[in-house]
C-alpha cells in the first residue's frame, strides 16, 4: 500500500477520532505497509472504525453500503472472511447451470442494493423476477393465489424494472437470485470503491479486549486476532459471521430458539418449459406438506430452484435416489396426496413408475402446479438443518450483529436473506447518523437505534413464519379444516391479500 | 342451467358482469361441483350413478331403516346393505380406506392390478384340490359349507371416485375371505359378529350400523353377542392389521393358521359348534323334563 495514501487517509480520519488515535494510526499504518499486511502479534493492533467478521451477503453489503455513502466512505474498514474470496472474483458461470443456493430478494432489498450501487454488478440474466405466487395446503388442497398484476395488491418494481430493462413494468413479488451472484456483485462493488482491508482465508482465532498502552487505551475495544496473527482493534465490530457467530459468543449474547428437526433440501431443476405463463409471467409455487413446505421458485429459462423442508430421514432417502426417481418425487410432492408421498418415501427405487401411475388417479389441475421436472442438475442436491434462533440483543458495547448471526428463520417465507439486508440498511443508517453527529459509532448507547429498529420487526416476522410452519405441520383433521377455512377466507379478501403481499415484498408500514 | 344462461345472456346486464357470474371458478374441480337432479353429470365410470347430497342422505336413511325392519330382505338380497355401505362411506371413510391401501406395497399392488374375485378368476375345483391346511382350501370349504358363491356381489354404483368405487368393490368381494378366515357362518348371528369386526377393523360406517341388527337377534344369540362375539370383534378388529390391503389371491396356498397369525386374527369359538351344542343341551333338557314329567305322571 502506498504510504502517502495511507497517511492521507489517516489525516481524513482524524476528523472523527481523537488526535492521539490519529497519530497512533499514522504510525501503525506505516508499519502495516512495510509488513505488507501481516500485523505484528507483539505490537499494538491495527485500529479500524468497522471490522466486519464474515463475508456473506450481509457483511459484504454492509461494507459496500458504508463505502458508497459519502459520510461513511472514509471510515477505515476491514473484512475478515474464513474462506478465500477468489471464487467470487472469478465468478464465471455457465449460462444454463445454476447454484443450488438461491434466495429470493424482495423489491425492498433490491432497492437497497441498487442504492449502494451493487445491483448493477449483479448478472441480471441470471436473476428471475416473479409476479405471482401460488400457495396451497397439501392435505386439504385449499389454495391461495397472489398475483401482483391482478388483484393481489401492486408492488412497485425497482427503478431498473421501471426503466424497462426486462421489458416489463409490472409488479414484482421478488427476485430469485443465486447467493453467489449477489456476493460476487457486492465484492466487485467493494473493490470498485476500494479502501477495505480484506483479510480473506483467515479465521478469527481470538477476540479479547485490548490493553492500555501509552499511546491508546483499548481496554473497552474488541481486539481480533486472526489465524495469520494479525491483530485488529475495532471501534465497531460487526458480526456477520453466521449462525455460530464467534462475535456473538465474544459479546456474551445468548441466541435462543429451537431446531425444527427438519432440513431444507435444495436442488437446481430443469422443467419441461419456462412456466405456464411463459418467460414473462413466472410464478413461485409452495405446497404445505405435513413434513414441511416444498417450494419451487423460478430461475431464467426452464430452470427452477427447489427448497423442500422435510425430515432428515426423508431427505437422506431423497438424496439416495436416482436422478429420474428424484425428479419423480419432486413432481409427486406438488401433485400427489399425502398417503402416496408417505409410501413413496419408504421405497428405495421405482418412484418414477409409481408416480406416473398415481398421477392418473389423483385429481389436480396441471396448470396450477409447476411444470414437470425433467432433470436435476448433477451435484446440486444438498441439505441444511432448519432452525429458529434469535439473539437476545443485536448490540453490545462496540458490537453489532447482522444477518444470520442475529437470527435464523425457517425458509418458508423466503425472508432470511432479506432480513439480513434490512439489518444492514438500518445499521448503515445508524452509523451514518452517528458520523454526521460526531458521535462514537461503537458505543452501546449510539447503537441502540439500530437494535430498536430491527429487533421487533424481525421478531414479529420470525414468529409468524414459525407459527405458519407449526400450523401446517399437522394432519389433525380439525386443524386442517380450520386452517383451510382461514386460507379460503384470506384468498377472497383482496385487501388482506394485498397487505400480506406488500409485507412479503418487504414494504414497510403498520409494523 | 342452459336455459337460465340464455335468459341471462339475453338480458341487458353489463357483459363483464355476465361473464363473471356465469363462469365457474377455474380451480374448483368438477368433482366438487354441486348439481341437482335436473342436470346430473355424466358417470365417472361404468355403472356410476352420481347422487346429489339429498339423495345420498335419503338413500342412506331409507336403506338403513328398511334393512332394520326387514332383515330377511337384507340378508337374502344384499342390495339394502350394499346401498347403505356406499351412501354412508362417502366422502370420508372410503377415502381413508383407500389411503390405508396406498400405504402398503400389497395395497398398492391391489389398486394397480385391480383383481376381481369371482368364480372365473378363482377356480373353485383347484382350491378344493389344495392341501387341507391352506387358505384356499379353507375358503372353498367355507363356500361349500355355507352354500354361497363368490359371484353374488353387486357392482358399486354410488361412489363418485372411480378408484374408491373399486375399493368398495374389493371390500365386498373380500368379505367372504373374512368369513372363511374367521370361520363365521352367514346366518344373522355370524354376520353381525363379522360386521362388528369389520366396523372396528375397516372403519366403515355401514358395518357399524349393521351391528344394530343385534337387536333383532334372539335372546340367547344376543347374550352370546355381548358376552363372546362382540368382545371378540372389538379385540380382533383393533389387534389385526387392516384387512383391506391383504392380497388374498396370493395367499391361497399358504397355511391358514400362519396367515391368521400374520394378520393377527384369533379364531372365535365355532358358532356352528356352539349352536349345535346349545341345541343338543336344550333337546336333552326337554327330554329330561319330559321324562321327569312322565315319572310324575306315573307316580
Amino acid at each position: 500500500m502506498n504510504p502517502v495514501l495511507s497517511s492521507l487517509r489517516a489525516r481524513q480520519l482524524s476528523g472523527v477520532r481523537c488526535r492521539t488515535c490519529a497519530r497512533l494510526l499514522r504510525r501503525e499504518k506505516r508499519s502495516f505497509a512495510t509488513a505488507s499486511g501481516a500485523g505484528d502479534p507483539e505490537g499494538d493492533p491495527e485500529i479500524y472504525d468497522v471490522v466486519c467478521v464474515g463475508g456473506g451477503p450481509a457483511g459484504l453489503s454492509l461494507l459496500a453500503a458504508l463505502r458508497s455513502h459519502p459520510t461513511t466512505s472514509r471510515l477505515r474498514l476491514a473484512l475478515i472472511e474464513t474462506q478465500s474470496l477468489t471464487p467470487l472474483r472469478t465468478f464465471a458461470p455457465q449460462p444454463d447451470s445454476y447454484s443450488n443456493r438461491c434466495s429470493s430478494l424482495t423489491p425492498a432489498s433490491v432497492g437497497f442494493l441498487d442504492g449502494i450501487g451493487a445491483w448493477r454488478h449483479v448478472r441480471r440474466e441470471r436473476v428471475m423476477s416473479y409476479g405471482g405466487m401460488r400457495v396451497w395446503d397439501g392435505v386439504s388442497g385449499e389454495s391461495i393465489g397472489f398475483d401482483v398484476d391482478g388483484g393481489g395488491g401492486g408492488v412497485e418494481g425497482v427503478k431498473e424494472e421501471r426503466e424497462g430493462t426486462e421489458g416489463s413494468n409490472g409488479g414484482v413479488v421478488a427476485y430469485m437470485n443465486e447467493n453467489v451472484n449477489l456476493t460476487s456483485a457486492l465484492l466487485r462493488r467493494i473493490e470498485e470503491l476500494g479502501g477495505v482491508d480484506i483479510l480473506e482465508g483467515e479465521k478469527v482465532e481470538d477476540i479479547a479486549f485490548g490493553e492500555d498502552t501509552p499511546t491508546a487505551d483499548l481496554t473497552s475495544w474488541p481486539v481480533i486476532t486472526t489465524s495469520s496473527g494479525t491483530r485488529l482493534a475495532a471501534r465497531l465490530l460487526v458480526g456477520a459471521d453466521g449462525a455460530n457467530s464467534p462475535v456473538r459468543t465474544f459479546a456474551g449474547i445468548e441466541s435462543r430458539g429451537w431446531d425444527y428437526n427438519r432440513v431444507g433440501l435444495v436442488a437446481t431443476l430443469k422443467l419441461s418449459g419456462p412456466g405456464w405463463g411463459g418467460e414473462g409471467k413466472k410464478i413461485a409455487y409452495q405446497r404445505f406438506l405435513p413434513t414441511g413446505p416444498v417450494a419451487m421458485l423460478p430461475l431464467p429459462g426452464n430452470m427452477s430452484t427447489l427448497v423442500w423442508s422435510t425430515t432428515p430421514a426423508l431427505a437422506a432417502r431423497l438424496k439416495s435416489l436416482s436422478p429420474e426417481d428424484f425428479c419423480a418425487m419432486v413432481n409427486a410432492a406438488f401433485r400427489l396426496r399425502t398417503p402416496d408421498l408417505k409410501f413413496l418415501h419408504t421405497i428405495e427405487g421405482g418412484q418414477k413408475d409409481e408416480v406416473s401411475w398415481r398421477e392418473t388417479h389423483t385429481k389436480f389441475s396441471r396448470e396450477q402446479v409447476p411444470q414437470d421436472v425433467v432433470a436435476v442438475q448433477p451435484g446440486s442436491i444438498a441439505s441444511f438443518p432448519l432452525k429458529f434462533r434469535h439473539a437476545d440483543s443485536y448490540i453490545s458495547q462496540r458490537i453489532a450483529l447482522v444477518g444470520d448471526a442475529a437470527h435464523s428463520v425457517h425458509p418458508l417465507a423466503g425472508q432470511g436473506l432479506n432480513q439480513g439486508q434490512g439489518d444492514v440498511e438500518a445499521l448503515t443508517q445508524n452509523i451514518i447518523y452517528n458520523v454526521e453527529h460526531g458521535a462514537d459509532i461503537g458505543t452501546r448507547m449510539n447503537l441502540e437505534g439500530y437494535g430498536k429498529e430491527r429487533y421487533w420487526r424481525n421478531h414479529v416476522l420470525m414468529g409468524v413464519v414459525d407459527k405458519l410452519h407449526k400450523l401446517y405441520a399437522t394432519e389433525n383433521l380439525g386443524v386442517v379444516r380450520v386452517r383451510s377455512l382461514g386460507l379460503g377466507i384470506v384468498d377472497r379478501l383482496e385487501g388482506v391479500k394485498g397487505w400480506v403481499m406488500r409485507r412479503a415484498a418487504g414494504e414497510r408500514g403498520l409494523f | 342451467m342452459s336455459l337460465l344462461r340464455s335468459r341471462i345472456l339475453n338480458s341487458n346486464l353489463p357483459r363483464e358482469l355476465i361473464a363473471t357470474c356465469t363462469l365457474t371458478p377455474p380451480h374448483r374441480e368438477p368433482h366438487h361441483r354441486q348439481f341437482s337432479v335436473l342436470n346430473r353429470p355424466p358417470p365417472n365410470y361404468e355403472g356410476h350413478v352420481p347422487l346429489t347430497k339429498t339423495e345420498r342422505v335419503g338413500m342412506a336413511i331409507g336403506s338403513a331403516v328398511l334393512a332394520f325392519l326387514n332383515p330377511r330382505r337384507a340378508e337374502t338380497n344384499k342390495d339394502l346393505i350394499a346401498t347403505l355401505g356406499e351412501t354412508t362411506s362417502q366422502p370420508y371413510f372410503i377415502t381413508r380406506l383407500r389411503d390405508t391401501m396406498l400405504l402398503t406395497p400389497s395395497g398398492r399392488r391391489i389398486l394397480r392390478l385391480r383383481p376381481r374375485i369371482t368364480s372365473s378368476t378363482l377356480s373353485l375345483p383347484h382350491l378344493r384340490s389344495l392341501p387341507k391346511n391352506t387358505l384356499g382350501h379353507t375358503y372353498a370349504l367355507w363356500l361349500d359349507r355355507e352354500g354361497v358363491s363368490p359371484d353374488t356381489r353387486d357392482a358399486v354404483k354410488y361412489i363418485d371416485d372411480e378408484e374408491c368405487a373399486y375399493v368398495m368393490q374389493r371390500y365386498r368381494e373380500c368379505h367372504d375371505f373374512y368369513h372363511a378366515i374367521t370361520g363365521l357362518p352367514v346366518w344373522r348371528e355370524g354376520e353381525v359378529a363379522l360386521k362388528g369386526f369389520e366396523a372396528v377393523n375397516l372403519g366403515l360406517p355401514m358395518a357399524g350400523l349393521s351391528v344394530a341388527a343385534v337387536a333383532t337377534l334372539k335372546k340367547g344369540e344376543r347374550s352370546r353377542f355381548w358376552g363372546v362375539y362382540g368382545p371378540w370383534a372389538v379385540e380382533n378388529g383393533v389387534g389385526a392389521r387392516c384387512l383391506i390391503d391383504v392380497f388374498w389371491e396370493e395367499l391361497l396356498e399358504r397355511d391358514v393358521g400362519e396367515v391368521r397369525r400374520e394378520l393377527g386374527i384369533e379364531m372365535p369359538v365355532d358358532l356352528r359348534g356352539v349352536r349345535k351344542a346349545e341345541r343338543e343341551r336344550r333337546r336333552k333338557g326337554r327330554e329330561e323334563g319330559e321324562r321327569s314329567g312322565d315319572g310324575l305322571g306315573i307316580n
